[in-house]
């Protein structure tokens, strides 16, 4: 499991690509994020709400009910052509810190 | 599936209960069910799937950074209270209620009672072979039993009330407590408007009975002062025993007179009702033992209560205006 620590500049990142296939709401996305990372990254509820509210203040997503024909409404979030914009620069941005830090990374062969 | 909303509940009380808080909590609160619904199809156990679900649940204080919510708008330093608390202090506040109001029956019935026995012996209905002043010796007895028993409802209802202090401080209730609170206290609203109008019907017609009476004659006037005193008595009590239950709401919703933290200006205004009411009593007794006027001594209490009610308000809206 991952700190929530080393990956916190990225949360907005792994959000934003979960949006970009379509709209999608707040369990379907940690559910995302917990089996693309193979059980090694779980969001928190908080960390998630958090994210979904930074990004919608920012403009980078929008958020709308969706019309469940039973049930609670469900809040659906859809990224905006800002949010996509966002998105590719933090993926540059992450190449060139992968490849910085990468610099600095001994691998060790135990 | 109720812990998960408890856990909720509580994680969110310290929270300002906005819009924008309000429509997170739902949020989250769907995500995590969700999750839950979906852990315990996968077969894993109530415990289990809660305990994952609640694990997985974060740190409030992301939120509230996030959120911008400052320190001060955090009512955090309230207690957060559980439905057992609050019934117990509701149904205590109810019982001990009924204490006070006996307790103040009991006093106006005892003045009551001292004015019939008075009257009975000057209308000699009651001979005995006491002189004039020791004959009303008894009554004075009766009435001060009354008192005495009164004051000890009084303490016993102060003492009950007294491990509920921290409750009467404002506190800090779960979410869909509030709301059944709320609901409850709505409920209650029409009956103690009702009870309300009863008593004060009771209060403005109580006089008729000392015109009938002086109708009757002169010698049963003071008779009607009894029955109106009596008729006092029931409307009092009906009214405090409403004011109690509503006041019990009021305090757990932090709404009406309760919303503010204790004012400075009730010191001051208990600092001389402390003053006030003892004297009011040292006038009547005085006149009573002293000038035999037992008949019209009680007259002081309305007068001093109508003079008291005018002080604290006159006292309350000076210095609001200072603020």
């Amino acid at each position: 499991m991952i700190s929530s620590d080393v990956i916190r500049g990225y949360n907005d990142t792994i959000i934003l690509y979960l949006l970009l296939d379509g709209e999608s709401y707040g369990y379907e996305i940690s559910k995302n994020i917990k089996e693309l990372s193979d059980g090694k990254y779980i969001m928190k509820e908080t960390t998630l709400y958090s994210a979904f509210n930074r990004l919608e203040s920012n403009g980078y997503i929008e958020s709308f009910y969706g019309d469940e024909s039973f049930g609670k409404r469900r809040t659906y979030y859809r990224i905006t052509p800002s949010g996509l914009a966002y998105y590719k620069e933090k993926c540059e941005e992450w190449v060139l810190t992968k490849d910085v830090i990468n610099r600095f990374i001994k691998e060790w062969n135990v | 599936m109720d812990t998960i909303r408890n856990y909720l509940d509580n994680m969110f009380a310290g929270l300002p209960k906005t819009a924008r808080v309000n429509d997170l909590k739902n949020n989250i609160l769907s995500n995590m069910e969700e999750k839950y619904n979906e852990l315990k199809s996968q077969g894993k156990s109530e415990n289990e799937a809660i305990g994952i679900v609640i694990s997985e649940f974060g740190n409030i204080e992301e939120l509230v950074n996030e959120l911008g919510i400052r320190k001060d708008e955090m009512t955090a330093s309230k207690p957060v209270v559980t439905k057992e608390e609050v019934e117990n202090y509701i149904s205590m506040k109810k019982t001990m209620g009924k204490y006070v109001s006996v307790g103040v029956f009991l006093c106006i019935i005892g003045a009551a009672l001292l004015i019939l026995i008075s009257t009975l012996l000057e209308n000699g209905v009651i001979t005995t072979r006491l002189s004039d002043e020791a004959a009303q010796i008894p009554g004075v007895i009766l009435m001060l039993v009354f008192v005495a028993i009164a004051v000890g409802l009084f303490i016993y209802s102060g003492m009950n009330l007294e491990r509920f202090k921290y409750m009467e401080a404002g506190v800090q209730l779960p979410g869909y407590l509030e709301t059944e609170l709320k609901q409850r206290y709505e409920a209650y609203n029409p009956v103690f408007f009702l009870r309300l109008i009863i008593s004060v019907t009771l209060f403005v017609l109580s006089p008729i009975t000392i015109f009938v009476a002086a109708m009757l004659g002169d010698e049963t006037t003071t008779y009607g002062v009894v029955v109106l005193l009596f008729i006092v008595a029931i409307g009092v009590f009906n009214l405090i025993t409403a004011a109690m239950i509503k006041e019990s709401y009021e305090r757990l919703l932090n709404i009406g007179d309760y919303s503010k933290q204790p004012k400075k200006e009730d010191k001051v205004i208990g600092a001389v009702a402390s003053i006030v009411w003892p004297l009011a009593v040292i006038i009547f007794l005085f006149c009573g033992f002293v000038y035999g006027l037992w008949y019209i001594a009680w007259i002081v209490f309305p007068i001093t209560g109508i003079l008291f009610g005018m002080f604290s308000a006159a006292y309350s809206i000076i210095t609001s205006k200072d603020n």
